[in-house]
């Protein structure tokens, strides 16, 4: 019994010893990364490691304005890499978050496709750099819904009672509203927000659930048979179920950008361009992009995507829906009219 | 030991749990109600210039029926909890020690796994696809799959499950601390069951009663993931309304504000219990 005991020691023992051992590596260079969950699989930042013997620390957010709280209200130098979308980046140049950013760091730089820099948010890319894009997108299942649909004025439709997901995110559904009445997806003009606020109420009845973590489950369980959401959810959802057609509306769809940036102050920045590198390589970006079918806009990996990522219209997004397609803006103090209507039509 | 050192050594004992309180509970508030005085600025900052202004705005029509709307849910919700907690506690009560013992533990046994993933199983229950439709349209009860979630129902589903403990627990050692003789007395004088309800156990057990209904109806207006996750996030209450200021409106200011007003709330229903005689030790001791 005792020889038991001893041997469990011994055993734990060496096994805390290894697991301390695999804490340090040989370098003792590190990069501590902040970025949305599910966005970089596991075995990219692995290899990662393996080959330039950085270690990675990760940690994750999941919405813009956690990474702006997460950001501002550690020390100075706690992240050194982070993942801001269009708007945030605006702000956080504003506020002054951000290093700027030096392209001749960067080997891979050349694998960015030029038609994704240079966008309204950071003209001249001087504080970031494009990683992926999305879109909103109209997902329907075709084994349902048989009617043609290219409006978001057809969601009206009174067949849909609740029948529609929509994603959890008052921006963007506001947003949807304005577009549908031919308004600017970004105004602040009170009474075009009225007329918003009362075909979001038309729309209530149809709607089934807001939701943002996963609204690909309700198509994918036959929940709900329409949905409105981002195009890399639509694009999984499509993988389950092969009768799910992706309508990008006339009016236009919302635009997201999420973009590497590096916080003010941060103190592993040498790392930072190292891995951002390492993503910007086309064999690397290929994997990610496959695990989360974004819109990839690195042209060199876009020669390496097979078929079932170019000819998906709900990852590949098409470039006119790109041209068509509107930016989420940072409309400063006017966010908390956009936040009333939201309290009001829920 | 002398008298001078037992004291000394009780607050020694102590310190733990002033520097708990002080550092987790009251610095936090503190600061919950200095920020709440401040401006935002249209990039999510603070500005540290003194306005009531936050304030007023709570008093917003809209941020009213935001109010009104979680009362009423917390309002079921307690009801509910009542309802199925009295028969429960006094089943449980009727039955040997050993017994009370392994179905008072059963009660928390749920505690050990996080909320937000027993939430995630009600998902698959209620679904249209879910088990209980699947049994009753199997078994030909209904013909039709019942709306089970992204409703009312949903919500009030997942409210009562989570909280029904912090009912029971309250409730039953209220009930155990009952004379049986008394109810023996009662019955033998011929009171009837209902009678016996109403005018012995339930004055009885009223501090445990009003410590549940405070323990269910105060988290019941801010458990925002519920509404989210079994409500399809189309009803706001509280707690949704708080944490879209601070993660989506960028105006901690504000959410700040609401988080105090929701405090002065709960502050009242304590106040209002003590006015009716209630006893602080009551709530505390169960």
């Amino acid at each position: 019994m005792k020889k038991l005991v001893r041997i469990t020691v011994l055993i734990i023992c060496v096994m805390s010893l290894s697991l301390l051992s695999g804490c340090t590596n040989k370098t003792g260079r590190v990069v501590n990364v902040l970025n949305w969950s599910s966005y970089i699989p596991d075995s990219v930042i692995r290899d990662f490691e393996k080959e330039t013997g950085i270690e990675v620390n990760y940690s994750t957010y999941s919405s813009n304005e956690e990474c702006l709280a997460k950001v501002s209200s550690a020390k100075e130098g706690t992240y050194d890499l982070i993942f801001p979308s269009d708007y945030m980046i605006e702000i956080m140049t504003n506020r002054k978050m951000l290093e700027p950013m030096h392209w001749n760091e960067l080997e891979n730089i050349d694998n960015l496709d030029p038609f994704y820099l240079n966008q309204s948010f950071d003209p001249g890319n001087g504080y970031s750099l494009p990683f992926v894009m999305a879109s909103t997108v109209i997902a329907v299942n075709r084994n349902h819904i048989t009617d043609s649909i290219t409006s978001y004025q057809d969601l009206l439709n009174e067949k849909y009672r609740n029948n529609i997901t929509l994603i959890d995110d008052e921006r963007i559904i506001i947003g949807i509203a304005l577009l549908a009445n031919g308004y600017d997806m970004n105004t602040t003009n009170e009474e075009e927000l009225e007329v918003a606020k009362e075909w979001l109420l038309q729309l209530k009845p149809n709607i089934k659930a807001f939701d943002s973590d996963s609204p690909k489950n309700f198509l994918i369980t036959g929940e709900s048979d329409i949905a409105v959401l981002w195009n890399a959810e639509a694009a999984l959802a499509y993988q389950e179920n092969n009768n799910i057609e992706f309508i990008y509306p006339k009016e236009g769809s919302a635009l997201s950008m999420d973009n590497f940036a590096i916080p003010k102050g941060a103190k592993h920045q040498e790392e930072a361009y190292e891995f951002i590198d390492y993503i910007l390589r086309a064999d690397v970006m290929k994997k990610i992009i496959e695990s989360y079918p974004y819109k990839n806009v690195n042209q060199e990996t876009q020669k390496l995507l097979g078929d079932d990522y170019l000819e998906n219209d709900a990852s590949n997004i098409p470039s006119e829906v790109i041209e068509n397609g509107i930016f989420v803006k940072n409309i400063g103090s006017s966010i908390k009219q956009y936040d009333k209507l939201w309290a009001e039509i829920k | 030991m002398t008298m001078n050192n037992k004291k000394i050594w009780r607050y020694f004992f102590l310190i733990p749990v002033i520097v708990y309180v002080a550092l987790l509970i009251a610095l936090p508030l503190l600061y919950i109600l200095l920020i709440s005085f401040f401006k935002s600025d249209s990039y999510g900052g603070m500005i540290t210039t003194f306005t009531i202004q936050n304030y007023i705005e709570v008093f917003d029509q809209v941020y009213i029926n935001v109010f009104l709307k979680s009362i009423l849910i917390a309002g079921l919700t307690t009801f509910i909890c009542i309802l199925i907690s009295y028969p429960f506690v006094l089943a449980v009560s009727h039955k040997k020690p050993r017994t009370q013992k392994i179905l008072m533990t059963l009660v928390m046994v749920p505690f050990l796994t996080n909320s937000l993933i027993r939430m995630y199983g009600w998902l698959v229950l209620l679904r249209k696809s879910g088990v209980i439709n699947q049994v009753l349209l199997g078994t030909g009860v209904i013909h039709e799959s019942l709306s089970l979630m992204y409703n009312m129902s949903g919500i009030l589903i997942g409210m009562t499950y989570t909280l029904l403990p912090f009912m029971i627990l309250p409730l039953y050692s209220s009930v155990s601390t009952i004379d049986p003789s008394l109810l023996e007395a009662a019955s033998d004088l011929g009171a009837s069951k209902i009678k016996i309800f109403f005018k012995i156990i339930v004055p009885q057990t009223l501090p445990g009663l009003f410590n549940g209904s405070l323990m269910v109806f105060t988290p019941a207006l801010g458990y925002f993931f519920i509404v989210d996750i079994l409500g399809g996030g189309k009803i706001m209450i509280l707690g949704n309304l708080i944490k879209n200021q601070f993660l989506t409106a960028r105006n901690w200011p504000f959410g700040a504000a609401i988080s105090i007003v929701l405090v002065l709330i709960t502050s009242l229903l304590i106040l209002a219990y003590r006015k009716l005689g209630g006893k602080m030790d009551d709530l505390g001791g169960a």
